[in-house]
């Protein structure tokens, strides 16, 4: 296209390239200046401290590895680890599932879609302060609606966010709930990329929808699977707000996440270098898992 | 797809009888917190009846409609206050961020300088590191700059959105750079091109970047707790995690609260439904 110009005009010649770089570091340079602010410095200094014992009033002091080291036997730790990943896994699998079987069936030309779409998408919208607020109460023994159900049918519900079992159970309840709806959107923006002419050659050699959905629906929609499941491991390895409200009485926890665990350590219990070591551990596990889904990528995922 | 026989009917009945089933289920904590924030105190501490279902609806509907509940919100908590920081803390996030964003995002697309592309992907390297890793050092800096508990901390410092830039700029890589260089010739500066051209071509992505950008600063709350710690600076998210905290809270006030604090984002989703599903299809699939 360029070809097609006037030849030489004042958009190619030096002094405007010049000038057109001075632009653009001037355009970038209120990103780049907040960035380096407070990412790049920030990330530096996090580095630092992560190796120091510090209370936030008395100067750091530099204790080598033993932050990381007091990890590995720390079972407080242990435990918000086990905790983060009996969230993670069963919440990761079953929201893609589920998101995939909905949007599938709201793609077809259905009564009532937009009803639907909106239904769905309405947690999203929900401040996960407020969603953890009103489920607390939905799981409450005594006076919840859902033991109450429960009792209904005879049962006798349990205390849900009083067993580290069942209050994993809540958890994974309560982020399906809150995640679904997004990941649904994305998955109908998928599905109508699809070309319509694979369905109908298809439905011509006489495939099932059953073996639609296996052969062309699933395959084909692989890019928009990958990437929501590395979006919900690296927001479930990060679970916080939800936990904090739905499980936390006055100052101890009941079900610590890794999340929780550095902010009580940090800012609670004034062990600042100790919980920055943690939160080092906690990116490295998000860049493992990231680095893991895009090695594995290759065996599943189809680009057209 | 369009074979009327009767298996088709009985197929499409049994799919919308899921269909609702699954609606009403994600309905239910809406509608149920809705009916308990208007019950009175012991309307609340009454268990459910087990019996027909007819007498289970009548106990979820309130005897009396305490609509005091949510006078009470603002009598109890300075609920006022911590609606009018999240709105101002809000609003100044998604409008600084959005232009901040989209100069870096213009800039990155269509302008050539040295170290352009370098930059850009040490920027989208840092999409990968968590915020926690970096809230102490920010809170220090934040402590150092003598902005503890004010509003410049509670702002400024998640006004730099590098998924932003990214999602704008996959955007700007769609216009033609003839629209670019035509200006140009006019005499135009970047900046005139990119504010007069380029932004109101970018209408959708900007609309569904900004709504996510104000969903996520609405709804944000390890920052604001970390870093305010007066009840005046407190947001919404704070507010009310605080105030669920204390045991004497009582329970229908509370839902009030957590009604006040969703209502606006689903008002604000109603009324632009239709643009903002596409925005944010769109920031998915490109993602």
């Amino acid at each position: 296209m360029r070809a097609h110009a006037a030849p030489e005009t004042s958009v190619h010649s030096t002094s405007h390239r010049a000038s057109q770089g001075r632009w653009g570091y001037l355009l970038i340079s209120p990103m780049m200046i907040g960035f380096s602010i407070f990412f790049l410095i920030a990330l530096g200094a996090s580095f630092v401290l992560s190796f120091t014992r510090w209370d936030l009033l008395n100067p750091p002091v530099f204790n080598g590895l033993s932050n990381y080291r007091k990890i590995f036997t720390d079972s407080t730790f242990g435990v918000a680890l086990f905790n983060t990943f009996a969230i993670a896994i069963p919440h990761v699998i079953l929201r893609i599932s589920i998101a995939l079987g909905l949007a599938v069936a709201l793609n077809s030309k259905i009564a009532f879609r937009t009803f639907y779409r909106v239904v769905f998408f309405l947690p999203v919208l929900t401040m996960p302060v407020a969603t953890a607020t009103i489920w607390k109460w939905i799981f409450d023994p005594k006076y919840g609606p859902l033991n109450g159900v429960l009792a209904q049918a005879g049962i006798a519900g349990p205390s849900w966010l009083f067993n580290q079992g069942t209050a994993i159970f809540a958890v994974v309840i309560v982020l399906l709930w809150s995640g679904i709806g997004y990941d649904l959107i994305i998955f109908l923006a998928g599905l109508q990329a699809i070309p319509r002419d694979y369905y109908e050659a298809s439905a011509l050699d006489g495939a099932s929808g059953w073996q639609q959905f296996r052969d062309i629906t699933v395959p084909l929609l692989t890019p928009t699977t990958f990437f929501l499941s590395v979006i919900a491991v690296i927001g479930s390895l990060q679970v916080f707000d939800l936990v904090y409200v739905m499980t936390r009485v006055d100052t101890s926890n009941r079900l610590p996440t890794l999340v929780y665990y550095i902010y009580e350590r940090g800012f609670e219990a004034g062990q600042m270098g100790y919980a920055i070591s943690v939160a080092w551990v906690l990116l490295i596990l998000i860049l493992g898992f990231t680095f893991l889904q895009f090695r594995l990528q290759r065996r599943w995922v189809h680009y057209q | 797809m369009n074979r009327r026989t009767p298996g088709w009917y009985v197929s499409r009945i049994l799919l919308h009888a899921f269909l609702m089933t699954l609606a009403v289920i994600f309905m239910f904590p809406f509608v149920w917190s809705l009916l308990t924030s208007l019950k009175t105190m012991p309307e609340l501490f009454k268990p459910m009846p087990s019996g027909s279902i007819a007498q289970v609806v009548e106990y979820m509907i309130p005897l009396h409609w305490r609509w005091e509940n949510y006078q009470q919100v603002f009598d109890t908590v300075p609920f006022g206050t911590f609606y009018i920081n999240t709105v101002l803390v809000t609003v100044a996030r998604t409008i600084g961020g959005v232009f901040i964003a989209s100069l870096a995002a213009f800039a990155f697309a269509q302008l050539q300088f040295k170290g352009r592309d370098l930059i850009f992907f040490i920027l989208l390297a840092g999409l990968m590191v968590p915020d926690q890793v970096l809230i102490v050092p920010r809170y220090i800096l934040m402590r150092e700059f003598g902005w503890l508990d004010t509003y410049q901390a509670l702002i400024v410092p998640l006004l730099f959105s590098a998924f932003g830039a990214f999602l704008l700029r996959q955007f700007f890589l769609g216009i033609p750079k003839d629209f670019f260089e035509a200006a140009a010739i006019e005499g135009a500066n970047p900046f005139r091109i990119y504010w007069d051209i380029y932004m109101p071509l970018a209408r959708p992505a900007l609309s569904a970047f900004g709504f996510l950008m104000f969903l996520s600063s609405w709804n944000e709350f390890l920052w604001a707790l970390t870093i305010t710690n007066s009840t005046e600076m407190r947001v919404l998210s704070v507010g009310i995690a605080l105030f669920e905290g204390q045991y004497n809270t009582n329970t229908a006030v509370m839902l009030a609260a957590a009604n006040l604090a969703t209502i606006p984002l689903i008002v604000l989703f109603m009324f632009f439904q239709k643009q903002l599903v596409e925005g944010i299809a769109l920031t998915g699939v490109k993602g």
